[in-house]
């Protein structure tokens, strides 16, 4: 065994970047549709309404307890031999991380929301508010504090979830880093530049959340 | 003090509540005429805040009507005919302001943001105005020194009488409170009391349930004694406070002044 030797591996970064931001407008794409679809379903749940919250409640769980891995591939192979038309690589992995994170987004959504006392919802009702205008200035900015924690590990999560993209050959960060190791035969130095670059995307994430928790902490007292 | 008694501002007709199989309001009849402040007192569970909770289009009801100015804005869910005409009904809940026992101002939002809020989402009131409104009627609950301040840098008091403003901005006809000094520590309960005693010197009418008996004595028009989800009594405070007409009544009363007996305080 030699040593390990990274000049080669920094060689590649042209793909890196690349790849790099092919894991960044993945995880954009996801981590938006998976907020407003988990927010939808969160509310679905909330409402009690059967035929908004039994559909709620299969969507989370069955994208909840399958792997992601799975949702991806039956995305991109399963959806195209079932109902024709076809799905880039890109798309299938974007549309199928988002609905799986939609399912996590929508049970931490849900429980924000709960957590907010009753009381609440009878004042803005007795001020005369309509229920969107109570969500959006009464209980969504009060659950808001309580949700940013695991909204921010979620989010994190999701971002390293990107690398399974790479079984239907999507070129994001994972997959270059792969392609490089084959080429160079050095994939432990690759991987360790991978990692690193995951760790540059998204603890920046930490940090912002973090930033985002104090704020709203400080505002309310 | 005397107020006119010319036609109700409300009406609550024969209105029946259950939850489940527990009837809770068993045919109420009560109408409130501009002006007046009926206080509300009986034990508990009679239903006092069921009551009000009905008359705020909280809670829904089984049976009977209740009006507001004449129209219609709650029915009863058994009643035969058509539902109340939605966006009249919706119009005239905006004439009813109610405050509740437990502190709900909104906590995320300063005292100013409390009262513009509903004014500026449900009444379309400019920003302008509506701090300004929420300036006047800072300045006459006390807290115009206030306005910057989150709930949770208020005391208790403080916030209840700030809930009181927010009521207020949506300029209501007809004010609901629901126990509003019950969860406040003695030494702050004047402060609120004298708020609501001031605003049924404007004129408010006003619906209060309480156990402050010098309140009763003093502001309301009439106090009626509910129990078990019926008025079992309707008088003018002196009467109903010397003479009480049914036992039940009395039985109440006796042991409610027994239970402030030694600790009574003087406003
Ligand atoms: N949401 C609810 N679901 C079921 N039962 C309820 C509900 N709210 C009130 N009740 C019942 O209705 C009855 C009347 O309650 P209510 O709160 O109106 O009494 P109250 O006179 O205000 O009492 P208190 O003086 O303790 O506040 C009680 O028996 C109570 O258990
Ligand atoms: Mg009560």
């Amino acid at each position: 065994m030699g040593d390990l030797q990274f000049g080669q591996i920094i060689g590649y970064w042209p793909d890196l970047v690349d790849g790099i931001l092919v894991t960044i407008k993945l995880s954009a794409v996801s981590v938006s549709l998976g907020l407003v679809l988990g927010l939808a379903l969160a509310l679905a749940r909330y409402s009690g309404i059967p035929w908004l919250n039994w559909p709620a409640y299969a969507f989370i769980e069955f994208f909840r307890t399958t792997p992601p891995l799975v949702q991806i591939i039956w995305l991109y192979y399963g959806l195209p031999a079932l109902v024709g038309g076809d799905l880039n690589a890109f798309w299938s992995a974007a549309v199928a991380l988002g609905l799986n994170i939609a399912a996590f987004f929508a049970e931490i959504f849900r429980a924000g929301i709960a957590g907010i006392d009753r009381t609440q919802w009878q004042a803005a009702r007795v001020l005369g508010l309509n229920l969107g205008d109570t969500l959006r200035f009464v209980i969504l900015p009060q659950a808001l504090r309580n949700v940013l924690p695991p909204t921010g590990t979620t989010v994190i999560y999701l971002v390293k979830g990107t690398a399974l993209a790479t079984a239907i050959g999507t070129p994001e960060l994972l997959r270059v880093g792969q392609l490089i190791s084959l080429e160079t035969f050095r994939p432990v130095e690759t991987l360790t530049i991978v990692a690193i670059a995951y760790f540059v995307l998204t603890y920046p994430i930490a940090l912002a959340f973090q930033a985002l928790e104090r704020r709203f902490a400080v505002s309310r007292t | 003090m005397s107020a006119p008694q010319a036609q109700p501002l409300v009406v609550i007709d024969s209105v029946v509540k259950r939850y489940g199989a527990e009837t809770v309001l068993d045919r109420v009849s009560l109408n409130v005429g501009a002006g007046q402040v009926m206080v509300v007192i009986g034990p508990s569970g009679s239903g006092k805040s069921t009551l009000l909770r009905c008359l705020a289009g909280l809670e829904p009801i089984q049976k009977g009507r209740i009006l507001v100015e004449d129209v219609v804005v709650s029915k009863g869910t058994e009643e035969a005919g058509p539902p109340p005409d939605a966006a009249a009904a919706g119009r005239l809940r905006h004439e009813v302001g109610m405050v509740f026992q437990s502190f709900n101002l909104f906590p995320h939002l300063t005292v100013m943001d409390n009262i513009t809020l509903a004014p500026r989402r449900v009444r379309g009131m400019g920003k302008d105005e509506a701090e300004a409104l929420a300036v006047e009627l800072l300045r006459r609950v006390g807290l115009e020194d206030k306005r910057g301040v989150h709930p949770a840098r208020l005391s208790g008091g403080q916030q209840q009488r700030a809930a009181i403003a927010r009521a207020l901005a949506m300029r209501p006809r007809i004010m609901l409170f629901d126990e509003v000094t019950s969860a406040l520590d003695p030494e702050l309960v004047g402060e609120v009391l004298k708020t609501m005693r001031e605003l049924a010197e404007q004129g408010m009418t006003m619906l209060v349930v309480t156990h402050e008996m010098g309140f009763a004595r003093d502001v309301a028009d009439n106090v009626v004694f509910m129990d078990r989800g019926a008025i079992v009594e309707r008088a003018p405070p002196d009467r109903i406070f010397s003479e009480p007409a049914e036992a039940r009544t009395r039985a109440f009363l006796e042991r409610l002044l027994e239970r402030e007996g030694g600790n009574r305080r003087v406003r």
